[in-house]
């Protein structure tokens, strides 16, 4: 495939392995010849703030931040920080998006009001009409590991047809991050994120 | 052991790198041996990144140095003996190492010595966004700015054998979406040096004091005139010319580093990369004239664009009134770009389509626009400092006072946000103990002067300004914060735990020794762990009461390293439970110590644990003033 410039942004909460997705989709991507760039949260990510990290893709990136606006995929591990970077998304762009909320606890303890996913659904259909939500915890959950939820998600982004890089190439930079006793989980989970992503598509699974 | 890829002998093969990753590898590629540092982010992954590769590489020399001049100080020395040496630390760090880095510019470099600084507009994890580019203007030392990872790479590992060239000293300057971001990069040749190693004896040149120094001065413009000369030929420099006009107007652009590739991103979003001239520069001080020259002669306007401070603007402006131009040719910089934060992509398209007359619509404002309250960084559950700062607070109750609580930089800064809203001042590293002492001086006795600070801190460069309060007699009650680790950066080692960088056993250094031999009396120290909390209420009371200069240790294991600690050990956690019957929702232990694992349900307000973040730490059972809060013991 021949791509000038992928643009996706992963965002989510610290410990929530967006730096993890980052290593992961750059390294699939190397194995699919992309010139590659990323810009990550480091540093404060662990004590629970908001995280992001931009990558880029394909024939024609030089810097790593993507313009407002101009964002093919948005990959929310959380879905209030879809929220949050809203306006990095343009009409075009497709929004993936955990229906997990982690409401922060200083929030949550202070009783500040704090949005519901029906809001955030609301909200976002005036930004995009390609919106997808997915139970990632549940179905990571029900697969036995609630931490595949990032493998899941990954895995819909291909059924999605959404991500310019090849099952096996993400299948494998997955694994290659995994100790292999945690193998064969996560290709279940990258699996069934494909089927579940291929459903949202409202398309056939070829 | 499993061979890191970053650390193959395997020349032409590519791999994804962080960028800190990259600069390691540049590293090792040049041969160096010593490498030394204070954590800082965005600075902190080289120095690690380059003791995995230790394992494979053992004529790699690295610590932890306890603070960035002395971590300086241990690579001059390298580099005094004859070996390519590297200091790395975060921008700020520059500032603590500067004296020696200012007179070690007189005498220069013996073996290849670089300093790396890691800057970080928009103060990211930092207390400021300085420009560090202004110490290579100060110093009169050389600054190379890489653009990429790669670039990061190859510009480093060039920079070693330009060092020894000239025998100058190289200040290697990143920011932060360098350092922290992942590219593909080809990995190169790792040199071996065979050559002597050790001190050689030239007094005239290591001895600085004033009649060598004034001949070294000399040197030292003799070898910035050289470099200066050579700055057309420097190889990460680059100057594309094009002749045609855009609106009738020939632009000329000129960035470097991460603005040099977002520059292009926005040229060719635009598809004018062609139709413009460009000066990148690797070399950002001293400026190559002669392209400089050149790209004047092939511009009407100039466009410079830069974050922070208007460093390549103004040696723009001193170029283009040395060549005598005037109204014929326009500067940019400042006027179009922002001098504060980090410029976002969309600050590059809109900016440069005012510029060039082309149109940029903005992302537009959605009229239900949901308001989403921010995720501020805090302190994890199970974290020492809460319950430290906690008990502060209980003791200014008993004694019906406010303390000054002088701060620090730490994890315990999350601190000043509610509900423990537990600091009032945080300057620089070492700074609450410094502060303090000029505060004590003149604070009426009604409110007793604190100063809180972590261990890391407290090494770094708390322990002077400690002497200085025992010797000035600036009476306050040092608290520190031992959890036995530099937390905020990434859980490095410090001297209180005595283990290196290289993961071997050093010598631990007693924190409660340590203080005694700053002059602080015996019966003037208390120490207890920091999940005792009725203890630790008791004994910081007594504390605060009592004359003099007083320390108090607050000891426990950071919570975060504690738990990965369990995990590994397949230690499960005490069991924390709340007595529903009992909690009489007073919320007590949720708006005064707010520890993540505590929730109330909607209804009736009572507290539940959650036990997915509960780290077991039981400090809420002591707060809880109904008992209600309890261990379950199967
Ligand atoms: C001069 C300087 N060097 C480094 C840093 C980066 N830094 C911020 S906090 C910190 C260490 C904190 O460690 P410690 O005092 O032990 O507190 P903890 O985070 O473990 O609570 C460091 C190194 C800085 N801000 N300034």
């Amino acid at each position: 495939m021949e791509i000038k410039s992928y643009n996706l942004l992963n965002v989510g909460v610290g410990g929530q392995g967006v730096i993890r997705a980052a290593q992961i989709l750059s390294y699939a991507a190397l194995l699919d010849n992309y010139k590659i760039r990323t810009a990550e949260t480091h540093g404060m990510a662990q004590r629970g703030g908001s995280v992001a990290s931009y990558l880029r893709f394909g024939t024609e990136v030089e810097g790593p931040l993507i313009p407002r606006g101009k964002t093919d995929t948005i990959l929310a591990f959380e879905a209030s920080e879809a929220v949050r970077i809203f306006n990095y998304a343009g009409p075009e762009t497709v929004f993936l998006i955990n229906e997990n909320i982690i409401v922060p606890p200083v929030i949550r303890q202070m009783g500040i009001y704090y949005p519901n996913l029906t809001e955030i659904r609301d909200f976002l259909k005036n930004v995009s009409p390609n919106i997808f939500f997915i139970d990632g915890i549940k179905i990571a959950t029900d697969l036995g590991n609630p931490r595949t939820m990032n493998v899941v998600m990954l895995g819909a982004l291909i059924g999605l047809q959404v991500l310019p890089l090849k099952k096996e190439t993400l299948q494998k930079a997955i694994l290659s991050y995994l100790y292999s006793k945690f193998h064969d989980i996560n290709k279940k989970a990258f699996e069934i994120g494909i089927e579940k992503g291929v459903e949202l598509r409202g398309g056939s699974n070829d | 052991m499993i061979r890191p890829e970053l650390a193959e002998e395997n020349p032409g093969k590519k791999i994804i790198m962080l960028g800190n990753e990259a600069i390691a590898r540049g590293i090792l590629e040049a041969g160096v041996v010593i490498g030394a540092g204070y954590p800082g982010t965005p600075s902190s992954e080289i120095l690690p990144t380059l003791a995995e590769m230790q394992k494979f590489y053992p004529h790699l020399k690295l610590e932890w140095s306890v603070n960035e001049k002395v971590g300086f100080e241990v690579a001059y020395g390298g580099s005094m003996s004859n070996v390519r040496s590297v200091a790395v630390m975060k921008h700020v760090g520059v500032n603590v190492a500067s004296d020696a880095f200012m007179t070690a510019c007189y005498a220069g470099a013996r073996g290849g010595m670089v300093l790396i600084s890691a800057d970080d507009p928009n103060s990211y994890s930092s207390q400021n966004e300085q420009d560090n580019r202004y110490f290579g203007l100060h110093a009169l030392v050389p600054v190379f700015e890489p653009s990429t990872p790669q670039e990061a790479k190859d510009m480093i590992k060039y920079a070693f054998d330009f060092s020894e060239e000239y025998q100058s000293l190289v200040l290697f300057r990143t920011t932060t979406r360098l350092n922290h971001g992942r590219a593909d990069v080809i990995l190169g040749e790792v040199k071996v040096i065979d050559r002597d190693y050790g001190f050689d004896w030239d007094r005239s040149r290591w001895v600085c004091l004033p009649s060598h120094s004034r001949v070294l001065r000399m040197r030292l413009l003799e070898r910035f005139e050289e470099i200066s000369d050579y700055a057309d030929e420097f190889p990460f420099n680059a100057l594309k010319l094009s002749g045609e006009k855009i609106n009738g107007i020939r632009y000329g652009f000129v960035a470097a580093g991460v603005p040099y590739s977002q520059l292009l991103n926005a040229l060719n979003y635009y598809g004018i990369v062609d139709k413009v001239s460009i000066l990148k520069l690797g070399l950002v001080f001293p400026p190559p004239k002669e392209l400089i020259k050149k790209l004047f002669a092939y511009s009407d306007e100039i466009v410079v664009v830069e974050e922070l401070e208007p460093f390549l603007e103004n040696i723009m402006k001193q170029i283009a009134f040395e060549e005598g131009y005037s109204k014929e040719l326009t500067i940019h910089g400042k006027d179009i770009f922002p001098q504060n934060g980090e410029f976002s992509g969309e600050i590059y398209l809109e900016n440069i389509a005012r510029l060039i007359g082309l149109s940029y619509k903005k992302v537009p404002v959605p009229e239900n626009m949901l308001i989403i309250p921010p995720r501020l960084p805090i302190l994890c559950p199970g974290c020492g400092h809460r319950s430290t700062f906690y008990a502060i607070k209980q003791v200014e109750k008993l004694m019906k006072t406010k303390f000054v609580n002088s701060s620090d930089i730490g994890c315990y800064t999350l601190a000043v946000y509610k509900p423990l809203e537990g600091i009032d001042t945080e300057v620089c590293m070492g700074g609450s103990i410094g502060l303090a002492n000029g505060i004590a001086k003149v604070q009426s006795s009604d409110n007793p002067v604190l100063a809180i600070l972590g261990d890391s801190t407290f090494f770094h460069s708390g322990i002077p300004a400690l002497i200085n309060a025992v010797f000035n007699k600036n009476n306050m009650l040092v608290v520190i914060l031992d959890n036995r680790s530099t937390s905020m950066t990434g859980f490095q080692d410090n001297p209180g735990t005595g283990i290196t960088i290289t993961n071997e056993p050093g010598t631990r250094v007693v924190l409660e020794d340590l203080v005694k031999g700053c002059g602080v009396s015996p019966e003037n120290i208390w120490v207890e762990d920091a999940y005792k909390l009725n203890e630790t209420i008791k004994k910081l009371e007594e504390a605060v009461k009592a004359e003099g200069v007083r320390v108090f240790i607050s000891r426990h294991l950071c919570s975060l390293v504690e738990s990965n600690q369990f995990r590994a050990q397949q230690i499960i956690p005490p069991s924390i439970m709340v007595d529903q019957e009992k909690c009489i929702s007073c919320m007590i232990c949720i708006n005064k110590f707010g520890c993540q694992a505590l929730n109330s349900n909607e209804a009736d307000k009572k507290v539940s644990i959650e036990s997915s973040v509960c780290r077991g730490c039981k400090v809420c059972i002591d707060i809880c003033p109904q008992d209600a809060i309890y261990e379950e013991i199967e």
